[in-house]
Protein backbone atom coordinates (compact mmCIF):
# COMPACT_ATOMS: atom_id res chain seq x y z
CA UNK A 1 0.00 0.00 0.00
CA UNK A 2 1.04 3.40 -0.76
CA UNK A 3 -0.01 6.15 1.51
CA UNK A 4 0.42 9.10 -1.03
CA UNK A 5 -1.39 7.08 -3.61
CA UNK A 6 -2.99 10.22 -5.43
CA UNK A 7 -0.40 12.28 -4.69
CA UNK A 8 2.47 10.71 -6.63
CA UNK A 9 -0.37 9.83 -9.47
CA UNK A 10 -0.78 14.00 -9.60
CA UNK A 11 3.07 13.86 -9.92
CA UNK A 12 3.83 11.02 -12.05
CA UNK A 13 0.68 12.48 -14.34
CA UNK A 14 2.93 16.40 -14.28
CA UNK A 15 6.15 14.26 -15.44
CA UNK A 16 4.44 12.77 -18.16
CA UNK A 17 2.93 15.87 -19.66
CA UNK A 18 6.24 17.67 -19.36
CA UNK A 19 7.64 14.59 -21.82
CA UNK A 20 5.06 15.22 -23.75
CA UNK A 21 5.53 19.09 -23.92
CA UNK A 22 9.81 18.22 -24.40
CA UNK A 23 8.62 15.87 -27.74
CA UNK A 24 6.39 18.93 -29.00
CA UNK A 25 9.14 21.21 -28.81
CA UNK A 26 11.40 18.65 -30.81
CA UNK A 27 9.00 18.38 -33.44
CA UNK A 28 8.82 21.96 -33.78
CA UNK A 29 12.12 22.41 -33.94
CA UNK A 30 12.32 20.02 -36.87
CA UNK A 31 9.47 21.81 -38.67
CA UNK A 32 11.50 25.12 -38.15
CA UNK A 33 14.33 23.62 -39.49
CA UNK A 34 12.38 22.09 -42.17
CA UNK A 35 10.71 25.55 -42.66
CA UNK A 36 14.02 27.55 -42.89
CA UNK A 37 15.54 25.09 -45.68
CA UNK A 38 12.56 25.21 -48.05
CA UNK A 39 11.67 29.23 -47.01
CA UNK A 40 8.57 27.92 -46.81
CA UNK A 41 6.81 31.28 -44.78
CA UNK A 42 3.29 28.53 -44.92
CA UNK A 43 5.33 26.55 -42.73
CA UNK A 44 6.42 29.02 -40.43
CA UNK A 45 2.92 30.67 -39.46
CA UNK A 46 1.39 27.19 -38.62
CA UNK A 47 5.12 26.88 -36.20
CA UNK A 48 3.96 30.47 -34.84
CA UNK A 49 0.15 29.57 -34.63
CA UNK A 50 1.44 26.34 -32.31
CA UNK A 51 3.01 28.53 -30.00
CA UNK A 52 -0.33 28.75 -27.79
CA UNK A 53 -0.45 25.39 -27.57
CA UNK A 54 3.13 24.89 -25.07
CA UNK A 55 1.93 28.38 -23.44
CA UNK A 56 -0.99 26.58 -22.62
CA UNK A 57 1.05 23.28 -21.78
CA UNK A 58 3.31 25.63 -19.34
CA UNK A 59 1.01 27.37 -17.64
CA UNK A 60 -0.94 23.91 -16.66
CA UNK A 61 2.15 22.76 -15.43
CA UNK A 62 2.57 25.43 -13.66
CA UNK A 63 -0.49 25.51 -11.93
CA UNK A 64 -0.58 21.39 -10.67
CA UNK A 65 3.11 22.36 -9.47
CA UNK A 66 1.65 25.37 -7.47
CA UNK A 67 -1.80 23.47 -6.33
CA UNK A 68 1.04 20.49 -5.48
CA UNK A 69 2.75 21.94 -3.31
CA UNK A 70 0.14 24.16 -1.37
CA UNK A 71 -2.07 20.86 -0.94
CA UNK A 72 0.33 18.25 -0.49
CA UNK A 73 3.53 19.86 1.33
CA UNK A 74 5.65 17.74 -1.09
CA UNK A 75 9.67 16.98 0.46
CA UNK A 76 12.71 15.65 -1.00
CA UNK A 77 13.09 14.15 -4.07
CA UNK A 78 9.17 14.84 -4.38
CA UNK A 79 9.43 18.52 -4.21
CA UNK A 80 12.93 18.64 -6.21
CA UNK A 81 11.02 16.63 -9.23
CA UNK A 82 7.95 19.46 -9.12
CA UNK A 83 10.14 22.63 -8.47
CA UNK A 84 12.65 20.98 -11.79
CA UNK A 85 9.60 20.18 -13.92
CA UNK A 86 8.17 23.74 -13.17
CA UNK A 87 11.56 25.03 -14.31
CA UNK A 88 12.01 22.64 -17.33
CA UNK A 89 8.55 23.81 -18.60
CA UNK A 90 9.63 27.32 -18.85
CA UNK A 91 12.73 26.63 -20.59
CA UNK A 92 10.88 24.42 -23.01
CA UNK A 93 8.35 27.13 -23.57
CA UNK A 94 10.97 29.59 -24.05
CA UNK A 95 12.47 27.15 -26.64
CA UNK A 96 9.00 27.34 -28.40
CA UNK A 97 9.30 31.14 -28.24
CA UNK A 98 12.51 30.92 -30.04
CA UNK A 99 10.94 28.67 -33.03
CA UNK A 100 8.30 31.39 -33.18
CA UNK A 101 11.62 34.21 -33.78
CA UNK A 102 13.49 32.23 -36.24
CA UNK A 103 9.83 31.68 -38.32
CA UNK A 104 9.16 35.11 -38.23
CA UNK A 105 12.67 35.84 -39.45
CA UNK A 106 11.98 33.30 -42.39
CA UNK A 107 9.01 34.68 -43.28
CA UNK A 108 10.16 37.72 -43.86
CA UNK A 109 13.04 35.76 -45.82
CA UNK A 110 10.84 34.21 -48.19
CA UNK A 111 10.74 36.64 -50.75
CA UNK A 112 14.85 35.25 -51.40
CA UNK A 113 15.51 33.30 -53.96
CA UNK A 114 17.19 30.38 -52.51
CA UNK A 115 20.09 29.93 -49.77
CA UNK A 116 23.56 29.64 -50.64
CA UNK A 117 24.37 25.98 -49.26
CA UNK A 118 27.12 26.89 -47.30
CA UNK A 119 24.69 28.55 -44.98
CA UNK A 120 21.96 25.81 -45.96
CA UNK A 121 24.34 23.30 -44.57
CA UNK A 122 25.38 24.59 -41.57
CA UNK A 123 22.39 25.77 -40.61
CA UNK A 124 20.85 22.21 -40.94
CA UNK A 125 23.80 20.82 -38.48
CA UNK A 126 23.45 23.54 -36.17
CA UNK A 127 19.34 22.73 -35.86
CA UNK A 128 20.26 19.10 -35.77
CA UNK A 129 22.32 19.22 -33.41
CA UNK A 130 20.38 21.85 -30.95
CA UNK A 131 17.30 19.34 -31.03
CA UNK A 132 19.90 16.17 -30.49
CA UNK A 133 20.74 18.35 -27.48
CA UNK A 134 17.08 19.16 -25.94
CA UNK A 135 16.07 15.17 -27.00
CA UNK A 136 19.23 14.25 -24.44
CA UNK A 137 18.89 16.83 -21.71
CA UNK A 138 14.80 15.08 -21.59
CA UNK A 139 16.55 11.73 -21.60
CA UNK A 140 18.86 12.68 -18.63
CA UNK A 141 15.57 14.39 -17.07
CA UNK A 142 13.82 11.17 -17.48
CA UNK A 143 16.27 8.87 -16.71
CA UNK A 144 17.97 11.05 -13.81
CA UNK A 145 21.06 10.42 -15.46
CA UNK A 146 23.92 12.63 -14.30
CA UNK A 147 26.51 11.99 -17.22
CA UNK A 148 24.42 12.38 -20.00
CA UNK A 149 23.60 15.99 -18.46
CA UNK A 150 26.94 16.27 -17.91
CA UNK A 151 27.74 15.69 -21.59
CA UNK A 152 25.65 18.92 -23.12
CA UNK A 153 28.32 21.91 -21.75
CA UNK A 154 30.59 19.84 -24.44
CA UNK A 155 27.89 18.96 -27.29
CA UNK A 156 27.01 23.04 -26.63
CA UNK A 157 30.28 24.00 -27.45
CA UNK A 158 30.13 22.87 -31.25
CA UNK A 159 26.80 24.90 -31.59
CA UNK A 160 28.82 27.82 -30.38
CA UNK A 161 31.08 26.83 -33.04
CA UNK A 162 28.66 27.20 -35.79
CA UNK A 163 27.31 30.11 -34.46
CA UNK A 164 30.65 31.91 -34.43
CA UNK A 165 31.10 30.79 -37.75
CA UNK A 166 28.32 32.63 -38.97
CA UNK A 167 29.48 35.89 -37.52
CA UNK A 168 32.85 35.72 -39.10
CA UNK A 169 32.19 33.47 -42.32
CA UNK A 170 30.33 35.39 -45.04
CA UNK A 171 32.31 36.34 -47.58
CA UNK A 172 32.37 40.18 -47.53
CA UNK A 173 32.80 40.81 -50.69
CA UNK A 174 30.14 38.31 -52.21
CA UNK A 175 26.66 39.25 -53.69
CA UNK A 176 24.60 38.31 -50.40
CA UNK A 177 22.80 41.08 -49.46
CA UNK A 178 23.00 42.90 -46.15
CA UNK A 179 19.01 42.00 -44.71
CA UNK A 180 20.11 37.99 -45.57
CA UNK A 181 22.99 38.22 -43.74
CA UNK A 182 21.57 39.92 -40.80
CA UNK A 183 18.48 37.34 -40.95
CA UNK A 184 20.92 34.01 -40.80
CA UNK A 185 22.70 35.13 -37.71
CA UNK A 186 19.36 36.30 -36.19
CA UNK A 187 18.82 33.09 -36.76
CA UNK A 188 21.87 30.88 -35.90
CA UNK A 189 21.69 32.86 -32.28
CA UNK A 190 18.03 31.78 -32.10
CA UNK A 191 18.96 28.79 -32.50
CA UNK A 192 21.89 29.00 -30.23
CA UNK A 193 19.77 30.22 -27.28
CA UNK A 194 17.85 26.47 -27.92
CA UNK A 195 20.98 24.76 -27.50
CA UNK A 196 21.40 27.06 -23.98
CA UNK A 197 18.48 26.16 -23.09
CA UNK A 198 19.44 22.16 -23.58
CA UNK A 199 22.05 22.70 -21.16
CA UNK A 200 20.23 24.41 -18.59
CA UNK A 201 17.85 21.90 -18.25
CA UNK A 202 20.92 19.57 -17.86
CA UNK A 203 21.67 21.31 -15.23
CA UNK A 204 18.27 21.25 -13.28
CA UNK A 205 18.53 17.71 -13.99
CA UNK A 206 21.99 17.92 -11.23
CA UNK A 207 20.00 19.63 -9.03
CA UNK A 208 16.65 17.15 -9.60
CA UNK A 209 19.22 13.95 -8.58
CA UNK A 210 21.55 15.41 -6.38
CA UNK A 211 20.07 17.95 -4.74
CA UNK A 212 23.05 20.70 -4.37
CA UNK A 213 21.48 23.99 -5.74
CA UNK A 214 25.33 24.88 -6.41
CA UNK A 215 27.45 22.74 -8.79
CA UNK A 216 30.06 20.65 -6.90
CA UNK A 217 28.10 21.43 -3.84
CA UNK B 1 26.90 16.93 12.11
CA UNK B 2 28.12 20.30 13.53
CA UNK B 3 30.29 20.47 15.99
CA UNK B 4 27.46 21.36 19.00
CA UNK B 5 27.55 21.06 22.64
CA UNK B 6 25.64 18.26 23.21
CA UNK B 7 23.18 18.34 26.56
CA UNK B 8 22.42 14.28 26.07
CA UNK B 9 24.24 11.85 24.78
CA UNK B 10 22.80 7.86 24.03
CA UNK B 11 25.40 4.74 23.59
CA UNK B 12 24.77 1.65 22.28
CA UNK B 13 20.87 1.97 23.94
CA UNK B 14 18.72 -1.12 23.38
CA UNK B 15 15.77 -1.59 24.76
CA UNK B 16 13.29 -4.11 26.27
CA UNK B 17 10.61 -5.05 27.08
CA UNK B 18 10.61 -8.26 28.78
CA UNK B 19 11.76 -10.51 26.45
CA UNK B 20 10.92 -7.92 23.45
CA UNK B 21 13.53 -5.89 22.06
CA UNK B 22 11.75 -2.41 21.30
CA UNK B 23 14.85 -0.78 20.69
CA UNK B 24 18.54 -1.49 19.01
CA UNK B 25 21.65 0.21 19.12
CA UNK B 26 20.94 3.35 18.79
CA UNK B 27 23.53 6.15 18.86
CA UNK B 28 23.10 9.90 19.17
CA UNK B 29 23.50 13.20 20.33
CA UNK B 30 20.88 15.40 21.50
CA UNK B 31 22.28 18.81 21.53
CA UNK B 32 21.96 22.14 23.59
CA UNK B 33 19.13 24.61 22.84
CA UNK B 34 17.94 23.06 19.83
CA UNK B 35 15.01 21.14 19.03
CA UNK B 36 15.52 17.65 18.10
CA UNK B 37 12.15 15.75 16.33
CA UNK B 38 12.28 11.62 16.69
CA UNK B 39 10.20 10.65 13.60
CA UNK B 40 9.27 7.32 12.22
CA UNK B 41 6.11 4.98 11.59
CA UNK B 42 4.08 3.78 14.29
CA UNK B 43 6.16 0.98 17.09
CA UNK B 44 9.23 2.48 15.56
CA UNK B 45 9.97 2.93 19.09
CA UNK B 46 10.77 6.90 18.88
CA UNK B 47 8.15 7.37 22.29
CA UNK B 48 9.55 4.44 23.87
CA UNK B 49 13.72 5.85 23.53
CA UNK B 50 11.69 9.32 24.47
CA UNK B 51 10.50 7.95 28.02
CA UNK B 52 14.20 6.57 28.06
CA UNK B 53 15.56 9.92 28.40
CA UNK B 54 13.90 10.68 31.98
CA UNK B 55 13.71 7.00 32.77
CA UNK B 56 9.81 6.99 32.31
CA UNK B 57 10.29 3.36 30.97
CA UNK B 58 11.07 2.41 34.50
CA UNK B 59 7.22 2.85 35.31
CA UNK B 60 6.81 -0.10 32.64
CA UNK B 61 7.24 -3.38 34.03
CA UNK B 62 9.92 -5.66 32.76
CA UNK B 63 11.25 -2.89 30.90
CA UNK B 64 15.11 -2.76 30.42
CA UNK B 65 17.58 -1.31 29.09
CA UNK B 66 21.10 -1.81 27.91
CA UNK B 67 23.65 0.84 27.01
CA UNK B 68 24.14 4.60 28.43
CA UNK B 69 22.57 7.51 28.07
CA UNK B 70 24.26 10.38 29.56
CA UNK B 71 23.04 14.16 30.76
CA UNK B 72 25.96 16.21 31.51
CA UNK B 73 28.28 13.45 31.05
CA UNK B 74 26.74 11.27 33.73
CA UNK B 75 24.98 8.12 33.32
CA UNK B 76 21.48 8.68 33.97
CA UNK B 77 20.94 5.20 34.75
CA UNK B 78 23.96 4.69 36.90
CA UNK B 79 23.36 2.93 40.38
CA UNK B 80 22.39 6.06 42.78
CA UNK B 81 20.77 8.26 40.44
CA UNK B 82 18.25 10.35 41.69
CA UNK B 83 15.46 9.88 39.97
CA UNK B 84 13.21 12.75 41.36
CA UNK B 85 16.16 14.72 40.78
CA UNK B 86 16.57 13.73 36.66
CA UNK B 87 12.78 14.10 35.94
CA UNK B 88 12.89 17.63 37.16
CA UNK B 89 16.02 18.30 35.20
CA UNK B 90 14.26 16.60 32.09
CA UNK B 91 10.50 17.60 32.35
CA UNK B 92 8.02 15.42 29.89
CA UNK B 93 4.84 16.71 28.39
CA UNK B 94 2.67 14.07 27.05
CA UNK B 95 0.11 13.52 24.16
CA UNK B 96 -3.08 14.38 25.92
CA UNK B 97 -3.43 17.52 28.27
CA UNK B 98 -3.19 16.23 31.56
CA UNK B 99 -3.33 19.12 34.19
CA UNK B 100 -4.22 18.07 37.86
CA UNK B 101 -7.89 18.34 38.77
CA UNK B 102 -7.03 22.08 40.94
CA UNK B 103 -6.84 25.95 39.85
CA UNK B 104 -4.46 27.01 37.03
CA UNK B 105 -2.81 28.16 40.32
CA UNK B 106 -1.85 25.33 42.14
CA UNK B 107 -0.81 23.12 38.70
CA UNK B 108 2.02 25.25 38.73
CA UNK B 109 2.80 25.87 41.65
CA UNK B 110 2.34 22.13 42.57
CA UNK B 111 6.28 21.06 41.46
CA UNK B 112 8.08 24.09 43.31
CA UNK B 113 5.59 23.35 46.76
CA UNK B 114 7.19 19.61 46.67
CA UNK B 115 10.23 21.39 46.45
CA UNK B 116 9.76 22.73 49.51
CA UNK B 117 9.05 26.79 48.28
CA UNK B 118 6.24 27.71 49.87
CA UNK B 119 6.02 31.45 50.63
CA UNK B 120 2.99 33.20 48.78
CA UNK B 121 5.04 35.47 47.04
CA UNK B 122 7.74 32.83 46.01
CA UNK B 123 5.07 31.10 44.49
CA UNK B 124 3.55 33.66 43.22
CA UNK B 125 6.48 34.67 41.35
CA UNK B 126 7.04 31.62 39.84
CA UNK B 127 3.71 30.82 38.50
CA UNK B 128 3.75 34.29 36.82
CA UNK B 129 7.16 33.67 35.06
CA UNK B 130 6.08 30.09 33.92
CA UNK B 131 2.87 31.36 32.59
CA UNK B 132 4.67 33.95 30.95
CA UNK B 133 6.95 31.85 29.54
CA UNK B 134 4.24 29.25 28.22
CA UNK B 135 2.61 32.43 27.09
CA UNK B 136 -0.52 31.92 28.78
CA UNK B 137 0.07 34.33 30.94
CA UNK B 138 -2.34 36.97 29.13
CA UNK B 139 -5.47 34.47 29.34
CA UNK B 140 -5.37 33.30 32.79
CA UNK B 141 -4.07 36.21 34.88
CA UNK B 142 -7.65 37.18 36.27
CA UNK B 143 -8.52 33.87 37.08
CA UNK B 144 -5.74 31.68 38.42
CA UNK B 145 -8.64 30.62 40.87
CA UNK B 146 -10.21 28.52 38.75
CA UNK B 147 -9.83 25.28 37.63
CA UNK B 148 -7.68 24.20 34.77
CA UNK B 149 -10.37 21.68 33.77
CA UNK B 150 -12.28 24.62 32.53
CA UNK B 151 -9.25 25.36 30.05
CA UNK B 152 -9.28 24.39 26.42
CA UNK B 153 -7.51 21.76 25.52
CA UNK B 154 -4.79 24.08 23.80
CA UNK B 155 -4.57 26.42 26.80
CA UNK B 156 -3.91 23.13 28.97
CA UNK B 157 -1.42 21.52 26.88
CA UNK B 158 0.33 25.09 27.39
CA UNK B 159 -0.62 25.04 31.61
CA UNK B 160 1.00 21.78 31.05
CA UNK B 161 4.09 22.96 29.66
CA UNK B 162 3.91 26.01 31.61
CA UNK B 163 3.98 23.51 35.11
CA UNK B 164 7.02 21.78 33.87
CA UNK B 165 9.08 25.10 33.23
CA UNK B 166 8.07 26.15 37.08
CA UNK B 167 10.73 23.31 38.49
CA UNK B 168 13.17 24.77 35.86
CA UNK B 169 14.25 21.97 34.08
CA UNK B 170 17.15 21.40 31.38
CA UNK B 171 15.76 19.26 28.84
CA UNK B 172 12.33 19.30 28.00
CA UNK B 173 10.20 16.33 25.93
CA UNK B 174 7.64 16.28 24.78
CA UNK B 175 5.22 13.37 23.25
CA UNK B 176 3.05 14.07 20.45
CA UNK B 177 2.20 17.38 22.41
CA UNK B 178 -0.48 18.78 19.54
CA UNK B 179 -2.09 15.48 18.04
CA UNK B 180 -5.18 16.70 20.18
CA UNK B 181 -5.25 19.98 19.12
CA UNK B 182 -6.64 22.24 16.39
CA UNK B 183 -4.59 23.68 13.87
CA UNK B 184 -4.58 27.45 15.99
CA UNK B 185 -3.39 25.96 18.86
CA UNK B 186 -0.98 24.00 17.24
CA UNK B 187 0.67 27.09 15.97
CA UNK B 188 1.01 28.66 19.48
CA UNK B 189 2.64 25.47 21.20
CA UNK B 190 5.06 25.70 17.60
CA UNK B 191 5.69 29.35 18.46
CA UNK B 192 6.43 28.71 22.04
CA UNK B 193 9.10 25.78 21.18
CA UNK B 194 10.79 28.58 18.85
CA UNK B 195 10.85 30.81 21.72
CA UNK B 196 11.89 28.12 24.63
CA UNK B 197 14.82 26.89 22.39
CA UNK B 198 16.97 29.61 23.41
CA UNK B 199 17.18 28.15 27.14
CA UNK B 200 16.27 24.55 26.74
CA UNK B 201 17.02 21.58 25.50
CA UNK B 202 14.15 19.70 23.33
CA UNK B 203 13.16 16.49 22.39
CA UNK B 204 9.67 16.01 20.68
CA UNK B 205 8.06 12.81 19.05
CA UNK B 206 5.95 14.04 16.67
CA UNK B 207 3.55 11.70 13.62
CA UNK B 208 3.47 15.28 11.68
CA UNK B 209 5.94 15.10 9.47
CA UNK B 210 5.53 18.71 8.54
CA UNK B 211 5.48 19.85 12.08
CA UNK B 212 9.20 18.25 12.69
CA UNK B 213 9.92 20.04 9.49
CA UNK B 214 8.49 23.70 11.08
CA UNK B 215 9.86 23.13 14.53
CA UNK B 216 13.53 21.39 14.34
CA UNK B 217 16.73 22.04 14.05
CA UNK B 218 17.78 18.09 14.07
CA UNK B 219 15.80 15.45 12.92
CA UNK B 220 15.84 11.35 13.81
CA UNK B 221 14.65 8.89 11.66
CA UNK B 222 13.85 5.88 13.36
CA UNK B 223 12.20 2.50 11.86
CA UNK B 224 11.17 -0.93 11.97
CA UNK B 225 11.94 -3.28 9.33
CA UNK B 226 9.78 -5.78 9.83
CA UNK B 227 6.97 -6.61 12.84
CA UNK B 228 8.58 -7.92 15.63
CA UNK B 229 11.65 -6.49 15.46
CA UNK B 230 13.34 -3.39 17.44
CA UNK B 231 13.43 -0.20 15.75
CA UNK B 232 16.34 1.16 14.70
CA UNK B 233 17.94 4.85 13.93
CA UNK B 234 18.14 5.04 9.95
CA UNK B 235 19.63 8.59 9.74
CA UNK B 236 19.80 11.43 12.22
CA UNK B 237 20.96 14.82 10.88
CA UNK B 238 19.90 18.61 10.48
CA UNK B 239 16.28 18.83 9.60
CA UNK B 240 16.95 20.96 6.60
CA UNK B 241 19.39 18.00 5.00
CA UNK B 242 16.35 15.77 6.30
CA UNK B 243 13.83 17.20 4.41
CA UNK B 244 15.51 18.18 0.99
CA UNK B 245 18.05 15.25 0.51
CA UNK B 246 18.14 12.39 3.14
CA UNK B 247 21.18 10.20 2.51
CA UNK B 248 19.34 7.03 2.95
CA UNK B 249 16.44 5.73 0.83
CA UNK B 250 14.23 4.61 3.83
CA UNK B 251 14.33 7.65 5.12
CA UNK B 252 13.34 9.39 2.03
CA UNK B 253 10.45 6.69 1.31
CA UNK B 254 9.26 7.86 4.40
CA UNK B 255 8.94 11.07 4.58
CA UNK B 256 7.64 10.96 0.62
CA UNK B 257 4.78 8.56 1.35
CA UNK B 258 5.89 5.75 0.13
CA UNK B 259 6.25 4.04 3.41
CA UNK B 260 4.72 0.58 3.03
Amino acid sequence: MEPRKDFHQQLEEMYLELLRMSNRCLELIDDTRVAFLDLDGEKAERIIAADEEIDDMRYSLEESGIELIARQAPVAVDLRTIIVIMRLAQHLERVADLCVNISKAIINLSGHASLSSWIKENMDEMFKRSARMLSCATQAFRDRDLTLAGELNEMDEKVDRINRAFLTGFDRDSEEELELVVRVVLISRFIERIADHAVDIGEHVRFLVTGSVQEGD
Amino acid sequence: MPELEHKMHIGDLSLFYDGFKALEDINMKVYCRRITALIGPSGCGKSSLLRCLNRMNDLVEGARVEGRIELDGEDIYAVGCDLTHLRRRVGMVFQKPNPFPMSIFDNVAYGPRLEGRKGRGDLEEIVERSLRRAALWDEVKDKLKQSALALSGGQQQRLCIARVLAVQPEVILLDEPCSALDPISTQRIEDLLAELKDSYTIVIVTHNMQQAARVSDFTAFLTIENQGEPGRLVEYGETEEIFTRPRDPRTENYITGRFG
